[in-house]
């Protein structure tokens, strides 16, 4: 079975709908070669591989052979650098750069193993942009709640996949975390007996009080910090769970219905790197006056 | 489960090290912040006051949190966690983190109560009503 990449595959709604488009054409294909021809590919976000690579995980665990065909040798390029294709059968390739934060897939029991590789790629590469201390914080732990959220959430059986991209001329440092779980509007449906759509469903996740945990351990918090330091900072968050697209950018949110569903849940946060705020609060909290 | 000091050994505290009980800066995942959870309970169940340190502490997350202090509130009232606990060495941004995970933790545990005895009520009626 053979499918075909489109030109571009940018992080933004049209790069997803493709996606989702390819995941909705395999279908249940299983025991087959399915080839990716790439050859039509110009560009693609390399952040994006956290979705894509999600998606053929998928695929390879039907035990079908995945191949990755006629990609363009400044495609494969960065490809090879940020070690995706090294999952098809490439070599990596050192990022001469120091722009990419490597494909990775982890389990759900590895959020220690995910802490260090932020820490190892990001944090102790003096490659990498230079923020406020406090911006630096700020965004190590927006990636580790988004990290969380699927270790608690997902109840994916297959892993989480993360891939970043630093885009040095746009000061822009790009984060996407995708996992092959059950989505938020199912997981409303089976915590909290409600039904919605996919798209409202992510709304309702983002918003308020609004928490699908009812164990002994409160929740809900994540998205929600998650969307006040992207609105600070004026940069972007998206989030692509089954069929549903939310995108919050300048401030405001808008939503999207996809034909098809993604195969779990995608989080992706495109942080402005020339942000000044401290992120340093207004009035002094005591110790005392936590409890 | 719910706490109640001994009065006789209500003053002797306990110091407890974060750093140490997880083993690593990055206080991130909702596992570890368990292990945390784990000994602040005990401690609070055989009436010591706890003092709990986040010396050496650089990354947290509200999943952590949540686990760690944010359960307590299913488990003790807010007097008993507000006599007996403290924190300290945490950074301002930090702490606002968990005044955010704390205040949440109460509406939380105040709501899931508020529909447990609406589910009872309806359960009830249609008791009754067979």
């Amino acid at each position: 079975m053979k499918f075909r990449l489109p030109s571009t595959i940018r992080h933004d709604q049209a790069g997803f709908e493709e996606l989702v488009d390819l995941n909705s054409k395999a279908g249940e294909i299983a025991f087959d070669e399915i080839e990716i021809d790439m050859g039509s590919v110009t560009w693609l976000d390399a952040d994006m591989c956290a979705a894509l690579g999600g998606i053929l995980y998928r695929l390879s665990a039907e035990l079908n052979e995945i191949k990755l065909t006629g990609i363009r040798p400044d495609v494969e390029g960065i490809l090879s650098r940020n070690g995706f294709l090294s999952h098809y059968g490439r070599e990596k390739t050192p990022d001469r750069y120091g722009t990419t934060i490597p494909y990775q897939r982890f389990e759900v029991k590895d959020d220690r193993y995910f802490a260090n590789y932020i820490e190892d790629q990001f944090i102790h590469r003096s490659e990498m942009p230079s923020m406020s201390t406090g911006l630096q914080k700020k965004f190590r732990e927006s990636v580790f709640e988004i990290f969380s959220n699927a270790v608690i959430h997902s109840q994916t059986q297959m892993g989480i996949f993360s891939c970043g991209q630093f885009f040095r001329a746009k000061h822009r440092l790009v984060f996407t975390v995708a996992d092959l779980g059950i989505g938020i509007r199912r997981n409303i449906e089976q915590s909290r007996g409600i039904t919605m759509r996919a798209d409202a469903a992510i709304s309702w996740a983002t918003e308020g009080r609004n928490t699908t945990k009812n164990g002994a351990i409160p929740g809900g918090l994540g998205l929600k910090l998650l969307r006040e330091f992207i609105t600070l900072n004026k940069g972007v968050l998206r989030i692509v769970s089954d069929a549903g697209y939310w995108e919050l950018s300048g401030g405001n949110t808008r939503t999207h219905l996809f034909g098809y569903p993604f195969p779990g849940t995608v989080v992706n946060i495109e942080i402005n790197t020339s942000d000044k705020h401290s992120y340093m609060l207004g009035s002094e909290l005591a110790e005392s006056d936590i409890f | 489960m719910r706490f109640g000091p001994k009065e006789n050994e209500m003053n002797q505290g306990i110091n407890l090290s974060v750093f140490e009980i997880v083993g690593s800066p990055l206080c991130v995942a909702s596992d570890d912040g368990q292990k945390v959870h784990d000994r602040i309970a005990a401690a609070l169940k055989e009436g010591r006051k706890v003092s709990l340190s986040f010396l050496n502490v650089t990354s947290i997350t509200s999943a952590f949190l949540n686990a760690a202090i944010g359960q307590l509130y299913g488990e003790c009232s807010e007097e008993a966690i507000r006599a007996n606990l403290q924190v300290t060495d945490m950074a301002q941004d930090d702490l606002a983190l968990l005044k955010r995970v704390v205040d949440t933790a109460k509406a939380y545990f105040k709501d899931r109560e508020g529909f447990r005895r609406a589910v009872n009520e309806v359960l009830g009626d249609e008791t009754d009503a067979k």
